[in-house]
C-alpha cells in the first residue's frame, strides 16, 4: 500500500494539550545557573545597576549631580556628601550614581554593534565560503591589525567627540573577535548533519542559515555581548584619558578617573575611589556572571 | 613547511594594501583639514594654501595616496607638525626606552602567569584555585588608568619610594625611573594572562593522552610539565609572539604619565596634538610589525606542531 | 584461590551529575584468574568501562568515586594503597589500552620516545637502552621497519598501527595484567583480526591476564576465556565462555546472544532483548508468535522495475594544489560506480573505512556533488536538475544518518523537526493538521506522541533515531539512504531498529540503500549486496550468494575477519 493511503487512513488526531513540554537547552542551562550562588549574587548586582541607571536617567535618583555650588568644591567626605564635593562643588557620589547611565550605554551599545556586525560578517563568511569568505577575511584581519587605540582615535578625528561617537567607535572596531568566533562556528556546523539533513528534506539556504544555525550560535553572542560589555566600558576610561571622551559635563567614571591625574596631588582621592568602587562591582558580577554562564551553556555537558 | 611560508608571505600584501587604504581614507579623507591645524590659529588663507601644497595636500587623492605608499617603503614619513623633527628620528629614539619598560616587565609576567597557569589548571576548584582566581577576576575589574595613577600615586608621591617621573638616557641610569613602571605593567597584564593560560591548559588537561599518561604512571609533575605544556605550546606562542609589537609601541598610559620617552608617549603626544604625520606613521608601522609577527607565530606554529611541520 | 590475579570484591562507583548521585558500578564482584582472559561485556551505560578504570585507579576523582568494594592484587587491596605506590604498579604491573588511539597517544611526541618514557620510569633504563628496546617492542606488535617508525609522530601511522604502538606501550614492563577496554571497536573488520590476534600471541609469550572490555559478543566469542556480562551497573552473569553461549541463564544474555544478526541465520526478523526480558530483569516466557521468527528466506521479485540507476558516479577530491592553485593530485573517494536498484529491494552497501560508501550515499542525494556520472532515478537524470526541481525530488529521496544526536537540531523540538519538512513541502493545510501527521508518524516508530514537545538531549540514542525514522518518513518518501544508520547504536537497539525499518519498508513499500561496516547486518537487511573498496564496487550478487560463495579476493578477506559468534571450538 503507497505510503499516501497508509498515512490517511489511520490518521491520529491529536490535542496540542497533551504535549508535554520538554526542556530546552536555555532552560537546562537556567536551571543550571540557579543553582550557581555566584552567579545569582551577580545576577541580583547587574540587576540593581540596572535598576540605578535607570532611575537616575529618570531623574528619580540623586537628582541634584548636577548642582553646582563653588563655594563647597573639593570638600572631604561629609554627612552632607558622603562621597565629598568635586571641582564644582558637585556631590560626587551622585555624579558616581548617574556615570552608571553613561557606561551602560556604552556597554550596551559598543557591544550590541559589535555583535550585530562581527555575526553578520561571520556568517557570511563562514557559510558561503570561497570568494566570500576572503574577503571577509582580509577585511577583518586589516580591522584586527591596526592598533585598536589607534582606530578608535582616528574614528573620533572624523566622527568629533560625545557619546554616540563612542558608542559608533567601539561598537565599530571591537567586532573581529566576535566574527572570527561565528565564521568559526558556521564552518563547523555547516557540515554538520541536522544541516545536512535539512538540506535533504529541502531546506534552501535561507532556512538553513536562520532556522538552524544562526539559533545554535546565540549563546556565543550571548557571552561575548559580556565580553565587550566589559571591554567597552573599560576603554571608556583609556578614551577619557586620551581626551576622546565623552563631553564635559555628562558624569562619567572615565572622567572622573582620569580627572584623579591633577586631583590626587591635591590630596583629593574621593572622586577616583568613587568611580572606581562603582565600575568595579559592576564589571566583576557581569564578569562571574559571564564566566557562569559559560559553563552553563556548556555543550559539552549536554547530551547522553 | 616552506610552500606554507611562501603562501604565508603572499598573504600579506593584499593585508598591507588594506592597512594603508584604511589609514589613508581615515586620514586624508575623513579627517578633515588638516593644513588648518598644522597652521595654527591666526593663519592667513593664503598661509593655508601653502601649507597646504608644502604638504602635497592639492594634489589629487591618488597621487597623495602613493605619496603615503612610497614613504612607507623608504620608512621616511616626514615631519613631526608638533615637534618639528624628523619622525624616523623620532621613532628610533622612542624604541630604547619603551623596551626597557616593556621587556622586563613581559618576562617577568611570563614567568608568573604560566607555572601559575598550569598550577591553577591542575588543582582546579581547590581553594588556592578560587582564591587567585578571584584576585585575578577582582583585579581585571579595575580600569588600567586607576593603577597607573594610584600607582603613582601610592608609591612615588606618598610613600616615596620611587621618582615620581623622569627618566635618564643612560643605559645604568635609567633603571630607578623604570622600576615602577615596570611593575605596574605587570600588575596590568597578569590578570589576563592567567586567566588565559589557565583555560589553555584546562584544556588540554582533559585530553585523552593525559589518561594514557597517567595510565603508565607517571607522576603528575611529568604529565603537566612535559606533556600537558608541550601541547599547549601552539596557543602560548601565538600569545607571546602577538604581545610582540606592544612590547615596541610601549604602553601609552604609562609612559605618559611617567614621562618616559618611548614610543607610547609618542603616540600619546600625538594624538594630544592632532599631530597627524606622527599618528598616520605609528598607525601603519604598528600595524606593519603586527602582521610581521603574526607571520612568525604562523612559522614557529607550523614548527612545532609536527601535524604541520611533516604534513 | 591462588590463581586468581586480581580479585574485586563489592565494588560500587558513584558518580555525581546534574540530576544527583548515579550508581554506574553496583556491588560488583568477579575475579581475574592468571594468564586467562576475562570478557567483559555489557552495552552503553552497564558501567563495564567505569570497572576496568577503578582497577587502575584513573576513574576521574570529581564526579566520579569509589564508594565501596576492594580489589586484591598480590595481598593488597589497590584502592587503599598511596598514590606513590600505586604509580608504580600503573603501567609496570597493570597496563591499560584505549578505545581511540590518535587521541590516546601524544601528538607531538615521537612513537619510540612515548613507549621508552614507560620504560625508563619503571625499569630504570637508560634512553639508548630504552630506544632499542621500544625498537624491539615494535617488532613484536608486529610494525614493519621499527629502525625508522621509531621516529614516527601517531599523525603518521595508521588507526591499526596506532594501536599496535599502544599496545607496545603497555606490554614493555611486561605486566601481570592487561586492560583492553573497546581497543578494536574504532578499527576496521579486518584490521580488528590482527590486533585480536596479536593479543592472543602476546598473552601466549608473556603469560599475562587480558581483562578485554567490550560490547560485541562475537569478538568475545573468540578470544575470552571467561565472560562477565553487566546490564546498569550490575553483573547478571559470569561463568566459561562455552557455558554462557550454549546454556546462557539470565534473560539478558539469552536476549543479547539471540538479537545479534548473524552469517549463518536467514531470519526474517530479529528478536530483542525485551522479548527475554521485562524492563525489571525478570524472565519473559519466549512467545513464539510474536517474535515472528519465521526462519524463511525472503521473497525474491525479480520483476520489480528499476527505481534507481548509477551510472558511472565519480566523486574526487582535490589533494594536493601547487601553489597558484591548480590541482596535482586527487582523492578518489567514489571512482566509477555502476549500480541498479529495484523498488521495494534493499541494496547493501558494504565496505571498510575509506572505502567510498558514505560519499556515494551523499552523492546520491546531491548533498555533495558527483564529479560525473549519472544518477537516474525513476528516469530522471538528477544531477542535471535545478534547484527547484531538485527540491521536489528530495521529497522521494531521504537519509538517516549514523550519529542520531548530530542528526536533530538540538535547538528544535522534536516536533518541529518534525514538521519542518511538512512546511518546507506545503504538505498540511493547517498548523494543527501537522502535528496531527506528526503524531501520527510518532507513533509510526513507536514514540508517544506526548513526547513532541521534548528536545533532543531528552533522548536515548535508539529513541533519537526513531525521530530521524520519522522525519524521514514525513515527506512520504519511496526511497531512503541508511548510512551507517544503526552503527552508533547498542547491539539490542540495533535489533528494535532494524525490525522497525523492515516494517515500514513492507508498510509504505519503500526503497532502501543500506550502507554499513558491518557484514552481519547488511546480509540481514539487504536483498542485494555490493561489496566496496578503493571506490569501486568489487563485487555485488544477492544477500545469500555473496556470503556462501564470495568471488573477489577482497570478500574472502572481509568474510573471513568477521568473528564467527560463537566460541571457535563449537563451531
Amino acid at each position: 500500500m503507497a505510503i499516501n493511503e497508509a498515512m490517511t487512513q489511520t490518521l491520529t488526531m491529536i490535542e496540542p494539550q497533551t504535549i508535554k513540554k520538554g526542556k530546552s537547552l536555555w532552560t537546562d542551562a537556567f536551571q543550571r545557573l540557579r543553582k550557581d550562588k555566584v552567579a545569582m549574587v551577580s545576577f541580583v548586582v547587574i540587576v540593581f545597576y540596572l535598576a540605578l541607571a535607570f532611575l537616575c536617567a529618570l531623574n528619580i535618583a540623586f537628582p541634584n549631580y548636577a548642582l553646582v555650588d563653588n563655594t563647597i568644591a573639593y570638600q572631604a567626605p561629609s554627612a552632607d556628601h558622603w562621597m565629598g564635593t568635586d571641582i564644582f562643588g558637585r556631590d560626587v557620589l551622585a555624579r558616581a550614581a548617574h556615570g552608571t547611565v553613561t557606561s551602560l550605554i556604552i556597554g550596551f551599545f559598543g557591544a550590541a554593534l559589535s555583535i550585530l556586525v562581527g555575526t553578520l560578517l561571520g556568517s557570511l563568511a563562514g557559510y558561503f565560503g570561497g570568494k566570500v569568505d576572503d574577503c571577509v577575511v582580509w577585511f577583518y584581519t586589516t580591522v584586527d591589525t591596526i592598533p585598536y587605540i589607534l582606530l578608535v582615535v582616528a574614528f573620533s578625528f572624523v566622527a568629533g567627540h560625545g557619546l554616540k561617537t563612542l558608542c559608533l567607535a567601539i561598537g565599530l572596531t571591537s567586532w573581529v573577535s566576535h566574527c572570527r568566533v561565528i565564521r568559526s562556528e558556521f564552518m563547523k556546523q555547516r557540515g554538520r548533519e541536522y544541516v545536512q539533513g535539512a538540506q535533504a528534506l529541502g531546506a534552501g539556504h535561507l532556512r538553513r542559515v536562520f532556522f538552524h544555525i544562526l539559533p545554535n550560535t546565540f549563546h556565543l553572542a550571548l557571552i561575548n555581548f559580556s565580553l565587550l560589555f566589559v571591554s567597552a566600558v573599560k576603554s571608556e576610561v583609556i578614551l577619557s584619558y586620551l581626551g576622546l571622551g565623552v563631553e564635559a559635563g555628562t558624569p562619567s567614571w572615565g572622567m572622573m578617573i582620569s580627572d584623579a591625574k591633577l586631583e590626587l596631588a591635591r590630596g583629593v582621592w574621593w572622586g577616583l575611589t568613587a568611580a572606581t568602587a562603582f565600575m568595579f562591582f559592576m564589571v566583576l558580577a557581569v564578569t562571574l556572571f559571564n564566566d557562569a554562564l559559560r559553563d552553563a551553556l556548556d555543550p559539552k555537558l549536554r547530551g547522553k | 613547511m616552506l610552500k606554507y611560508a611562501l603562501r604565508r608571505l603572499v598573504y600579506m600584501i593584499p593585508i598591507l594594501f588594506g592597512i594603508t587604504l584604511v589609514t589613508f581614507l581615515l586620514f586624508n579623507v575623513a579627517g578633515g583639514n588638516p593644513a588648518i591645524v598644522a597652521a595654527g590659529r591666526y593663519a592667513t588663507p593664503e598661509q593655508i594654501a601653502m601649507i597646504k601644497a608644502q604638504l602635497g595636500l592639492d594634489k589629487p587623492l591618488f597621487m597623495q595616496y602613493l605619496d603615503f605608499l612610497r614613504q612607507i617603503f623608504t620608512l621616511d614619513f616626514g615631519y613631526s607638525w608638533f615637534t618639528k623633527q624628523k619622525i624616523s628620528t623620532l621613532f628610533m629614539d622612542g624604541v630604547g626606552p619603551s623596551l626597557s619598560i616593556t621587556v622586563p616587565a613581559f618576562l617577568i609576567s611570563l614567568a608568573i602567569t604560566i607555572p601559575l597557569g598550569l598550577l591553577l589548571a591542575f588543582f582546579r576548584k581547590s581553594t588556592l584555585d578560587r582564591t587567585i582566581l578571584v584576585i585575578a577576576l577582582a583585579g581585571i575589574s579595575i580600569s588600567s588608568v586607576v593603577y597607573v595613577i594610584a600607582g603613582q600615586y601610592v608609591f612615588s608621591y606618598k610613600l616615596g619610594l620611587f621618582p615620581i617621573s623622569g627618566w635618564e638616557t643612560g643605559w645604568d641610569t635609567r633603571w630607578e625611573f623604570a622600576v615602577l613602571p615596570i611593575i605596574i605593567l605587570v600588575v596590568l597584564t597578569v590578570g589576563t594572562d592567567l586567566l588565559f593560560y589557565r583555560t589553555v591548559f584546562l584544556e588540554e588537561i582533559h585530553q585523552d593522552y593525559v589518561r594514557t599518561a597517567r595510565s603508565k604512571g607517571l607522576s603528575n609533575r611529568t604529565i603537566l610539565w612535559k606533556h600537558v605544556l608541550s601541547n599547549s605550546l601552539v596557543p602560548i606562542i601565538t600569545l607571546v609572539i602577538l604581545e610582540i609589537p606592544t612590547l615596541l609601541t610601549g604602553t601609552l598610559l604609562i609612559e605618559s604619565f611617567f614621562g618616559i620617552p618611548g614610543l607610547g608617549g609618542l603616540i600619546y603626544q600625538s594624538i594630544e596634538n592632532s599631530d597627524f604625520p606622527v599618528i598616520k606613521a605609528v598607525t601603519v608601522m604598528t600595524a606593519i610589525l603586527y602582521m610581521v609577527f603574526q607571520l612568525l607565530s604562523d612559522l614557529l606554529y607550523a614548527w612545532v606542531d609536527p601535524k604541520i611541520r611533516l604534513g | 584461590m591462588s590463581d586468581s590475579l586480581i580479585q574485586i570484591k563489592n565494588l560500587s562507583v558513584e558518580f555525581q551529575t546534574d540530576d544527583g548521585a548515579v550508581r554506574a558500578v553496583k556491588n560488583i564482584s568477579f575475579d581475574i584468574p592468571r594468564g586467562k582472559t576475562v570478557g567483559l561485556v555489557g552495552e552503553s551505560g552497564s558501567g563495564k568501562s567505569v570497572s576496568s578504570l577503578a582497577i587502575m585507579r584513573l576513574i576521574p576523582n570529581p564526579p566520579g568515586k569509589v564508594t565501596s568494594g576492594e580489589i586484591i592484587y598480590e595481598g593488597k587491596d589497590l584502592l587503599k594503597l598511596p598514590e606513590a605506590q600505586m604509580r608504580k604498579v600503573r603501567g609496570d604491573r597493570i597496563s591499560m589500552i584505549f578505545q581511540e588511539p590518535m587521541t590516546s597517544l601524544n601528538p607531538v611526541f615521537t612513537v619510540g620516545d612515548q613507549i621508552a618514557e614507560t620504560l625508563m620510569l619503571h625499569q630504570k633504563l637508560s634512553k639508548a637502552q630504552a630506544m632499542a628496546k621500544a625498537e624491539d617492542l615494535l617488532t613484536q606488535v608486529g610494525i614493519p621497519n621499527p629502525k625508522e617508525r621509531i621516529k614516527s609522530y601517531p599523525h603518521e601511522m595508521s588507526g591499526g598501527q596506532r594501536q599496535r604502538v599502544m599496545i607496545a606501550m603497555a606490554i614493555a614492563c611486561e605486566p601481570d595484567l592487561l586492560i583492553a577496554d573497546e581497543p578494536t571497536t574504532a578499527l576496521d573488520v579486518t584490521i580488528q583480526k590482527q590486533i585480536l590476534d596479536l593479543l592472543a600471541d602476546l598473552q601466549k609469550k608473556y603469560g599475562m591476564s587480558i581483562l578485554f572490555i567490550t560490547h560485541d559478543l562475537g569478538v568475545i566469542a573468540d578470544i575470552a576465556d571467561e565472560v562477565v556480562v553487566m546490564y546498569r551497573g550490575d553483573i547478571v552473569e559470569r561463568g566459561h565462555t562455552e557455558n554462557i553461549f550454549t546454556k546462557p541463564q539470565h534473560p539478558y544474555t539469552k536476549g543479547l546472544l539471540a538479537c545479534r544478526p548473524s552469517l549463518e541465520q536467514n531470519a526474517r526478523r530479529l528478536p530483542v532483548v525485551s522479548d527475554f526480558m521485562t524492563p525489571d530483569g525478570k524472565e519473559r516466557a519466549p512467545n513464539t508468535a510474536s517474535t515472528k521468527n519465521k526462519k524463511e528466506t525472503r521473497v525474491i521479485s525479480e520483476q520489480q522495475p528499476v527505481l534507481l540507476e548509477i551510472k558511472g558516479v565519480k566523486k574526487y577530491f582535490p589533494l594536493q594544489t601547487s601553489f597558484f592553485g591548480n590541482v596535482k593530485s586527487w582523492v578518489k573517494a567514489v571512482d566509477d560506480v555502476n549500480l541498479t536498484v529495484r523498488r521495494g529491494r534493499t541494496l547493501g552497501l558494504v565496505g571498510e573505512s575509506g572505502c567510498g560508501k558514505t560519499t556515494l550515499g551523499r552523492t546520491l542525494l546531491r548533498l555533495v556533488e558527483p564529479t560525473d556520472g549519472q544518477i537516474v532515478y525513476n528516469g530522471t537524470d538528477i544531477t542535471k536538475l535545478d534547484r527547484e526541481k531538485m527540491r521536489a525530488m528530495r521529497r522521494k529521496m531521504q537519509i538517516i544518518f549514523q550519529d542520531p544526536y548530530a542528526s536533530l537540531n538540538p535547538r528544535m523540538t522534536i516536533g518541529a523537526a518534525l514538521m519542518e519538512p511538512m512546511v518546507i513541502h506545503n504538505l498540511g493545510h493547517s498548523r494543527s493538521e501537522r502535528l496531527d501527521m506528526a503524531a501520527d508518524l510518532m507513533k509510526r516508530v513507536g514514540l508517544e506522541p506526548a513526547m513532541l514537545g521534548r528536545y533532543p538531549h531528552e533522548f536515548s540514542g535508539g529513541q533519537r533515531q526513531r525521530i530521524c525514522i520519522a522525519r524521514a518518513l514525513a515527506v512520504k518518501p519511496e526511497f531512503i539512504i541508511c548510512d551507517e544508520s544503526v552503527s552508533a547504536l547498542d547491539v539490542s537497539i540495533q535489533a528494535q531498529i532494524l525490525n522497525l525499518l523492515l516494517d515500514l519498508q513492507e508498510e509504505f513499500h519503500l526503497t532502501y540503500v543500506f550502507i554499513s561496516h558491518d557484514l552481519a547486518v547488511v546480509k540481514f537487511i539487504a536483498d542485494e549486496v555490493a561489496v566496496m573498496y578503493g571506490g569501486r564496487v568489487v563485487e555485488m550478487n544477492d544477500a545469500v550468494g555473496i556470503y556462501e560463495n564470495p568471488q573477489h579476493d577482497y570478500t574472502k578477506k572481509l568474510l573471513g575477519a568477521i568473528p564467527k559468534g560463537m566460541p571457535k571450538h563449537l563451531l
